[in-house]
């Protein structure tokens, strides 16, 4: 990559082969097409009159093009409280976990404290342990706390994550010692140089390691239904799950797909907007840097 | 790490003692303020990952619904599990979800991999469009699979066939694990896109020179290259694949054939309140995930 001038004169089989390159190209951007079209079917499907949704043979337009459908979940059910709810536990786990594992991985890379190693090693291995091996314990703790049914269940056992101190770790491991030694030695105290000097220079991995976290929280499902499933406190897919349950019929079928569609938008349009930062956050969770 | 910045401190020990000797306990007061910083991140770990782990042990060995104390009844969970035809019938509806979406999906995520890893204008669009599904929500997706694997939905209609896809023990488990492919390529896409740009151009262009052709080089520099990651990218499909929970509840609800093992770990715990019994699968779906991913591995140290 870094090889620029030497490496460009070199494309000899870009050359040589364009039209096998080219069918190549058309067989994949087919492809692609065909995964699209799902979502093409469900947001016309959304503003089709609900007899228009299943006949067959199909057709893919509408006769009437309902716009006033994407109303519909607002109307029939509690959709702009899941919608608030799930913004205010995503946001705030995003806030907490960047804060925490920054912390926590410039503790873990600049500090030389007693049992820190091991400290990090046990950290690593709960990457080993998902959510679906201790979701049973784990309820059974957050319910003798209080906290079914709360906000506080919702946010506080999400606040940090193993993968995101591994991340903040390697990220501050790159800085150079001096520049803190530096600001030591200037009279900052740990929580200033933190803030003024090592923040600042970290803007990058903390903006990845949000957005992963904010994305995995939106689609998180299986925990928010164990401790956030009254009308209150339902995040978006309990909710969606909820609305599906209760609307097999036909006829609200336009408005289940404005509900999927409203939900999926707010992760899809960032991803759109922070594609690099997306794929990064996702190479790294395998390890490739 | 550790060695760069304690090496320093001893050579220079001798030194260090000349100018002051608060020297040391300031540094140590640093080191305590460090400690300090992993503490918040420490604390929630312990409470709600460390202690739910041990916990998830002890009351594998309980019968315990939450409300009354957990009565201790020793392996009988185990014994109780290995004779239910129905938590039988979960691992197996795993295994085959685990089998039938990842390996599928993983292989699919290869060869696009292959296919998109040029700068050919374009291509970023073609990518996008693989990439979408993962930036979205399991059950928004879910949701509208279930339009789609209708009877008159989109893919009988595409596919001119009548098949009942959602409501049919023949069926279903095949319609989920195609809703799941499609959500879960463009993720492996990723990975497998990452691992082909560190493959150093120079062996590919060594390997043209030497009058390989690109099946050739495909076969005796790329994909040798892809191994290690092929390795971690089959863990990873394992994992993601028993951890399924959002496209079972939202498309069959676990019926016909689709209770996957965390469906049964969930309503075991949550419609049976047998949370010691719910503990044990979860014990065994550990123990299961840690030896698939020490298998691989160790597959991956024997190749590299």
């Amino acid at each position: 990559m870094s090889a620029g001038i030497v490496a460009r004169p070199a494309p000899v089989s870009r050359r040589r082969r364009p039209v096998g390159k080219i069918v190549v190209f058309v067989l994949l951007l087919a492809g692609g097409l065909v995964f699209a079209s799902v979502f093409v079917y469900a947001a016309l499907s959304a503003v089709k009159p609900a007899d228009e949704v299943l006949t067959s043979p199909m057709r893919w337009l509408p006769t009437q093009w309902l716009w006033g459908n994407f109303t519909l979940p607002f109307e029939q059910a509690p959709f702009a409280r899941y919608y608030l709810n799930s913004t205010v536990v995503g946001v705030s786990v995003t806030l907490l976990n960047v804060v925490t594992c920054t912390l926590a991985g410039y503790s873990f890379s600049k500090f030389a404290y007693r049992g820190r190693n091991v400290l990090f090693l046990v950290v690593l291995a709960t990457l080993m342990v998902p959510l679906e091996v201790i979701y049973v314990p784990l309820y059974a703790l957050v319910f003798d706390l209080g906290w079914v049914n709360s906000f506080a269940g919702l946010i506080i056992p999400s606040a940090t994550s193993a993968f995101g101190i591994f991340l903040m770790r390697q990220s501050i491991d790159g800085l150079p010692d001096e520049l803190l030694k530096a600001a030591r030695i200037d009279g900052a105290g740990e929580l200033r140089i933190l803030w003024n000097v090592v923040t600042p220079m970290m803007v990058s991995p903390m903006a990845a390691l949000a957005l992963f976290i904010f994305m995995t929280n939106w689609d998180s499902h299986l925990w928010p239904l164990l401790v956030g499933n009254d009308e209150e406190h339902r995040t978006l897919p309990v909710g969606l799950a909820a609305m599906q349950a209760n609307n097999l019929g036909s006829g609200g079928l336009p408005m289940m797909m404005a509900a999927a569609l409203l939900a999926l938008l707010p992760t899809l349009l960032l991803f759109l907007v922070l594609q690099r930062k997306f794929v990064e956050g996702i190479t790294m969770t395998a390890g490739i840097k | 790490m550790a060695l760069t910045r304690t090496a320093p401190d001893r050579a220079g020990g001798e030194r260090a003692r000349l100018p002051g000797a608060g020297r040391a306990g300031w540094r140590r007061r640093r080191d305590a303020v460090g400690l300090v910083f992993a503490l918040p991140a420490l604390v929630l770990f312990a409470a709600f990952a460390i202690y739910p782990m041990l916990r998830v042990f002890q009351l594998s060995l309980y019968d315990y619904n939450l409300t009354s104390p957990p009565v201790w009844v020793g392996l009988d969970n185990f014994r109780f599990l290995f004779g239910d035809e129905r938590f039988l019938a979960s691992l197996g509806a795993s295994l085959f979800y685990v089998a039938v979406t990842y390996g599928p999906a993983v292989l699919l995520a290869l060869i696009l991999a292959l296919g998109l890893n040029t700068r050919m204008h374009g291509s970023a669009f073609v990518r996008l469009l693989y990439f979408a599904p993962v930036a979205t929500s399991w059950v928004a997706v879910s949701v509208i699979w279930r339009l789609v694997l209708q009877p008159e939905g989109l893919l009988n209609q595409t596919l001119n066939t009548d098949i009942p896809w959602l409501t049919s023990s023949t069926w279903a488990k095949w319609a989920i694990a195609i809703a799941a492919i499609w959500k879960e390529v463009g993720f492996f896409l990723i990975i497998f896109l990452a691992g082909l740009q560190n493959i150093p151009k120079d062996l590919q262009e060594a390997a043209a020179l030497d009058g390989a052709g690109s099946l050739r080089r495909l076969r005796y520099v790329t994909l040798p290259l892809l191994k290690p990651i092929t390795v971690v990218v089959l863990v990873m499909a394992v994992i993601r694949g028993f951890q399924s929970f959002s496209p079972q509840v939202v498309l069959t609800g676990g019926s016909f054939g689709t209770e996957v093992i965390n469906l049964f770990v969930y309503k075991t715990a949550f419609a049976s309140a047998r949370m010691g019994r719910a503990s044990a699968v979860a014990v065994l779906m550990f123990i299961l995930l840690l030896m698939v991913t020490f298998v691989q591995l160790r597959a991956l140290r024997r190749s590299a």
